[in-house]
């Protein structure tokens, strides 16, 4: 779910535009000339699988894999999810202009972790692999739900009851979110784990 | 005051605002697909269900003649103070100011309203739940309806959430005016100019190219299996397949834009596209710029200073 203009609070949406800059800009440091275009690709699939759909029920919700791009790309994660965001507003208004940042912090946070947390507990073994990466694309939705609760709620107390639904309507796709990503993860593990390395220099 | 005050009103007053916004959804819903399909009878080959950035930049008006720094500058200050803005009067004010964008850029309203629309889900739920939820403060005024008197709605809850639709409104009419006037590489060179690292304006450049390629790749994916007997249901095996097609969509993608990538290199690309753009500012960039931005400074003191807020 994305935040659009005029929900936050001037101060809330102008403090995590600038944080979410600082940590773009940082991001941006850690990602080398030649991996632009690959991390172009995960920004342009990050777009792409938010169209996808899946089917829940009577209902179908689609992937927001805040958690595999983490997975994917590691520091350079918070980038291509600025960006994918700005594009998602530029062509769709999928969020808005001013909400910008605050929906990269929603977004991009968990993804670092994620990626963080992907990497460290690895392993070698493709159990092991497709247990932390469904960790990690589970994980990541909770985590965005979280802060996409944080910053409705700071609204005021009057935002509690529209956070309560929105925290509600993230729980069916935590589940879907954590399993599809497991069984990417156990993908690219069989066909293409160099992808899987967040090294993206040697994964050519 | 300092204690709520209350008042009942029949219920069909609630079944007519609801039909009345139902009614009011469904229009502009119906709009979009006529003024779509139209689009569509001409060009065949082309598939509009990814909106184009930039459709309208051969244009002629106020705003395509507008440097491209001073227009993000200008739009994107006056997007900020409409969001500091915070009541609903003010926010309608900027819908107005929004409208009026659109119609001197000279655009057609039909993409304008296809904004509206993709907004309109998390809109709506603010519009249904803050009323109920809103905590009554002393000098609210509660509404009931007879027949479900349990639900009580608080008008000013329901303030909070009008200025929310009016001001996410005001911002998305103004994008279309901002986006559409200028092609994206302009509009990115622009950005560059403001001060964006060059590295970022080519991602963007790169990552708008690749939706195009991979939704289409998506597409091609999705028809192989529909093809092969796959059925979306509510079950393991599905949410396997679309892991699967999903890490097939990454392995395909980054090996495609491996092979570009080595060929754009091959072509002497050195992190930037050769593309000439053009600067001129003239005196009415400048005062196209201050004027937007005194109306932005207007909207915010008339919504802080005449309602009070």
């Amino acid at each position: 779910m994305h935040i659009s203009d005029g929900v936050l609070p001037i101060s809330v949406a102008l403090g995590s535009g600038v944080a979410s800059l600082a940590i773009a800009a940082w991001s941006v440091k850690q990602t080398a000339n030649e991996d632009l275009p690959k991390v172009a690709v995960v920004t342009a699939s990050f777009f792409v699988s938010s169209l996808i759909h899946v089917p829940l029920g009577p209902t179908s919700v689609h992937l927001l894999i805040p958690g595999l791009v983490g997975v994917l790309l590691g520091p350079a994660a918070f980038l291509a999810i600025l960006l994918g965001l700005l594009l998602q507003s530029l062509l769709f208004q999928f969020g808005g202009l001013t909400a910008l940042g605050a929906n990269a912090l929603m977004m991009g946070i968990p993804a670092l972790l994620c990626g963080l947390l992907f990497k460290r507990l690895r392993g070698d073994t493709q159990k092991q692999h497709v247990l932390v990466g469904g960790l990690a694309g589970g994980g990541g939705t909770l985590l965005a739900a979280a802060l996409l609760a944080l910053l409705l709620a700071s609204g005021g107390e009057d935002f509690f009851g529209v956070m309560k639904l929105a925290l509600l309507a993230h729980l069916p796709v935590f589940v879907v979110e954590g399993l599809v990503s497991a069984f990417t993860v156990s993908f690219l593990f069989r066909v293409k784990p160099e992808l899987l390395a967040q090294q993206l220099g040697a994964a050519s | 005051m300092s204690e709520t005050q209350a008042m009942q009103l029949p219920l069909i007053y609630l079944l007519l605002a609801v039909f009345l916004c139902g009614t009011l959804w469904w229009l502009a819903l119906w709009t979009l697909k006529t003024a779509s399909h139209r689009h569509q009878e001409g060009q065949q080959e082309r598939d509009w269900s990814v909106p184009l950035i930039d459709s309208a930049a051969g244009g002629d008006s106020l705003f395509h003649r507008w440097d491209v720094r001073f227009k993000l500058v200008a739009l994107l200050g006056f997007a900020f103070l409409v969001v500091a803005t915070r009541s609903p009067w003010s926010a309608l004010l900027a819908m107005l100011l929004g409208l009026l964008a659109v119609r001197l850029a000279r655009l057609p309203f039909a993409r304008s309203l296809r904004r509206l629309l993709a907004m309109s889900g998390f809109l709506a739920m603010f519009l249904l739940i803050m009323p109920l939820t809103a905590v009554p403060h002393p000098g609210d005024f509660l509404l009931t309806f007879s027949g479900i008197d349990f639900l009580r709605f608080n008008l000013r809850g329901l303030s909070l959430a009008l200025a929310i639709v009016g001001k996410a409104c005001a911002v998305a009419l103004l994008m279309e005016p901002l986006l559409a006037t200028a092609s994206l590489p302009r509009t990115v060179e622009g950005l560059t100019r403001l001060g964006v690292p060059e590295k970022v304006g080519q991602m963007i450049l790169l990552a708008h190219r690749y939706i195009f390629v991979f939704l289409e790749e998506a597409r091609r994916m999705a028809t192989g299996m529909q093809v092969r007997g796959f059925q979306r249901r509510t079950s393991m095996q599905t949410l396997r397949v679309m892991g699967n097609y999903l890490g097939m969509l990454f392995v395909r993608s980054f090996e495609r834009t491996h092979r570009v990538y080595d060929a754009m290199q091959a072509r002497g690309y050195q992190g930037r596209f050769p593309a000439p753009a053009y600067f001129s500012v003239g005196k009415s960039d400048w005062l196209h710029t201050a004027c937007w931005l005194l109306l932005g400074l207007l909207l915010l003191c008339f919504d802080r200073f005449w309602l009070g807020n």
